[in-house]
């Protein structure tokens, strides 16, 4: 009985993902409620932990023409979900959708992109997984 | 030339003085058995078979709630606050975003963990940061307070109840994350774990963990937490510090460099 009763007292804990996803750093400075696709031409590529980031000359609709920085998870997440080095390339046109930065610099956290392929990748989660209708590559 | 000698002398003073205080450090605790020239690694085929990697089921964490106490409770108020006040706000942790936080985080970290059992010990590889735990399992007792300097990993102990490994660390730093953002650990904090592989499914570990720290926690704390196998996969190389564009401010603050 009372185990039962020590049973009944134990909470399931729910924790949001985004406190927990990164071993880097929080999402807090990111506006994950805000979504923003960047269209242009990649311009680096920096396949590295503790995340991968790629740099593009583009604009957000009706946007000034920029340098945008878009981070990924990190090359571990990003190899066991199937995203390989030969995907993304300088020089590739593609659209990039983030999420923001809430201070307003040129740049964002990952979300999906469209590939020069014409194929999309998503990041994990509902919200990514809405642009890949298809299941993307 | 009476210079030389001076310094010659002072030179293997400190030399003496060096080789002296390693032995006494070394004597405070136990040769590892394990060590020595011939081992049997027999009795490592009876431990239940916990090989491939795990990754942690994110976002579902049992237990009960931690019942915060004195500066311990007041700050984690506070940074809640300051959370709910500010979005863009991040609870100030590390002195720098690739410093490991050693336990208990290192092993709740969102990348794979692997468990290697050797003679007399038991090695646990983090993914995240590349973290690195030995846990003795060569029935040698913790150590005293005062007997190791705190670390970020402190010294643990493990024994084996059936096909449970129950583990006890203490001498963790003091400051670093304890459970959740916006909770820290004094130097008394102890740590028990129960790590077994769930009875319906072989491929479900469960890690409980105990908290008991009486400067922060006016009661042990529970947490629990599970783990799905991948026997597929291999751990991988993360160095942190490869391309880390978060440097943390003074203010405590991380924001992007590019």
């Amino acid at each position: 009985m009372r185990s039962l009763v020590a049973r009944a007292a134990i909470a399931v804990v729910l924790v949001t993902a985004a406190s927990l996803a990164s071993a880097h750093h929080s999402f807090a400075m990111f506006d994950q409620a805000k979504q923003v696709t960047i269209v242009g031409k990649v311009t680096e590529v920096q396949w590295t932990n503790p995340h991968v980031w790629v740099f593009l000359d583009g604009a957000p609709a009706g946007g000034k023409k920029g340098r945008w920085g878009v981070e990924f998870t990190s090359k571990v997440h990003l190899a066991r979900r199937n995203f390989t080095t030969d995907m993304i390339k300088p020089g590739d046109n593609v659209e990039i959708t983030v999420n923001p930065y809430r201070d307003g610099q040129s740049g964002g956290r990952f979300v999906a992109v469209k590939l020069a392929s014409g194929e999309y990748y998503c990041d994990v989660g509902q919200a990514a997984q809405a642009f890949c209708p298809g299941g993307g590559k | 030339m009476k210079t030389r000698i001076l310094v010659l002398a002072a030179v293997a003073a400190t030399l003496c003085a060096g080789a002296l205080m390693a032995q006494q450090a070394r004597k405070t605790r136990p040769v590892n058995p394990a060590n020595a020239e011939k081992v049997s690694y027999a009795e490592l085929d009876k431990l239940p078979d916990w090989r491939g990697i795990w990754q942690p089921n994110l976002g579902r964490i049992g237990g009960d709630q931690p019942m915060l106490i004195g500066k311990y409770k007041k700050r984690y108020d506070e940074e809640r606050a300051k959370v709910a006040a500010n979005p863009q706000y991040e609870i100030p942790e590390k002195s720098n975003n690739c410093e490991p936080p050693g336990m208990p985080t290192m092993m709740t970290m969102p990348y794979s963990l692997e468990f290697v059992f050797a003679p007399g010990n038991i090695v646990v590889n983090q993914e995240a940061e590349m973290m690195v735990r030995r846990i003795f399992t060569d029935g040698r007792s913790l150590p005293k307070e005062g007997e190791i300097d705190p670390n970020y990993f402190g010294y643990s102990v493990g024994r084996w109840e059936g096909d449970t490994l129950v583990v006890d660390t203490v001498g963790t730093r003091a400051g670093q994350r304890l459970g959740e953002q916006g909770i820290t650990n004094s130097d008394k904090l102890r740590i028990n774990e129960r790590i077994y592989l769930d009875k319906d499914n072989r491929n479900l570990l469960h890690l409980d963990f105990t908290f008991t720290d009486p400067e922060v926690l006016a009661q042990p704390w529970h947490r629990n937490h599970t783990f799905r196998r991948d026997r597929t996969w291999e751990i991988l190389e993360y160095v942190c510090d490869e391309n880390n564009r978060h440097p943390v401010d003074a203010e405590g603050q991380t924001h992007a460099a590019f």
